[in-house]
């Protein structure tokens, strides 16, 4: 199971450190798409609910083909109960975030913690099948848990908030 | 104020006569695999249709819910001895509603829409129930059920803005929501006469579907959309 202890939604809108771009760089890689491509570190919710309401197929495709393959080897129980326990947990942080930069978009925190919850059940997934450290789903965990929010690949720009 | 006493704990509730046990378990039994069956037959398949990151992000986490929902209703079913073999999805066919084959995300907003009105009015009718733990249970689903219908129609509202979208959206109103008034059950429902008997639930099914039929079209209204004729509500 994911930690209940990380970091969820405490770094949004703060530069990236080397690690993380190390983390990005690793996780695009890891999904076939070009390492180096340019950031967008986003600075607040209202531009991050911009820029996620755009479509991002390319990139969406890229992580449901190797959810696809990881999910040949193992299946998890969507009802489970310690699982459900987590997902409200990321619908707290990712509301108590909100809250503390004044956003009260329900829709918006619901879909911050979706995404964490996606996030974790991929990293769930990457641990079950022994994908290893570099994997791409573990290492964007590593961002979700380390307090960020990984937005996704828009144009040529990956953004992250 | 109930006509039926309070049955404020599982304790208390094993002790009450046999035919309101069995009436308070078929009403916990059905929500529990209603929020099972939509979570697995419509949110969970709706992720990979939403158009964008925030929208299948936004339905992962409406998913996760409706299951907790499921969780919450069947942990209940389980404290009041409701049989393992009858919480399964393989011994009880699904309602009608549940049946819908949804293929576009136009289909599922409008699920949600209007498939998940209903469900409010259904746990509305649990909010004064004599048996305290259902009630408390309904409570704390009902803010979720609301954001779940608002959901549909804030989508809804932003596709029919365009014209091959609305088409879309109109064309499933026409198909799902004919639907939706079996979901209340028949008309001089014997169950539902037991429910109201014990103060379980409030309305009678009749009246429920039409408050229902009220309400679903004011929601179609507001975003200029035409209720369909249904000919046969009951």
């Amino acid at each position: 199971m994911v930690d209940l202890h990380a970091a969820w939604f405490s770094a949004l809108g703060t530069v990236l450190g080397e690690g993380e771009i190390a983390d990005i760089s690793t996780y695009l890689k890891g999904l076939g798409l070009r390492a180096s491509l340019p950031l967008l570190t986003v600075e607040s919710w209202d531009e991050a609910a911009g820029i996620v309401s755009k479509p991002a197929d390319s990139w969406w495709s890229a992580e449901e083909a190797e959810r696809a393959r990881l999910e040949k080897d193992v299946r998890f129980d969507p009802a489970d109960r310690d699982w459900l326990a987590l997902t409200d947990t990321l619908h707290g942080a990712a509301a108590v975030a909100a809250a503390r930069s004044g956003c009260a978009d329900q829709g918006l925190i619901r879909a911050a913690a979706g995404a964490a919850i996606y996030a974790a059940y991929q990293y769930r997934l990457a641990q079950a099948t022994r994908a290893g450290d570099d994997h791409p789903f573990v290492r964007k965990y590593a961002l979700f848990s380390g307090g960020r929010w990984p937005l996704g690949l828009y144009g040529d720009l990956f953004a992250i908030f | 104020m109930s006509a039926y006493p309070e049955v404020k704990t599982v304790e208390a509730f094993k002790r009450q006569p046999e035919e309101y046990q069995t009436a308070v378990k078929k009403v916990v039994r059905s929500h529990a695999l209603n929020e099972l069956y939509g979570a697995q037959v419509f949110d969970e398949p709706a992720i990979a249709l939403a158009p964008t990151p925030y929208a299948k992000w936004l339905t992962c986490r409406v998913a996760m819910e409706e299951y907790h929902h499921h969780v919450r209703f069947k942990t209940l079913a389980d404290e009041i001895g409701v049989k393992p073999e009858e919480m399964s999805t393989a011994n009880k066919r699904p309602l009608n509603i549940f049946e819908f084959p949804m293929k576009s995300w136009e289909e599922f907003c409008v699920i949600k829409m209007l498939g998940d009105l209903a469900e409010i009015l259904q746990v509305e009718d649990l909010l004064h129930c004599s048996f305290v733990p259902l009630r408390n249970l309904a409570r704390t689903t009902m803010p979720e059920e609301k954001f779940h219908a608002q959901f549909g129609k804030d989508f809804c509202t932003e596709l029919v803005k365009t014209p091959g979208s609305r088409m879309k959206v109109q064309d499933m109103v026409n198909r799902f929501y004919p639907e939706v008034p079996l979901f209340f059950g028949a008309t001089g429902s014997h169950n539902n006469e037991l429910y109201r008997k014990y103060s379980i639930k409030q309305r009678k099914n009749e009246e429920m579907r039409a408050d229902y039929l009220n309400r679903a079209k004011l929601v179609l209204d507001s975003l200029g959309l035409q209720a369909p004729e249904i000919a046969a509500a009951a």
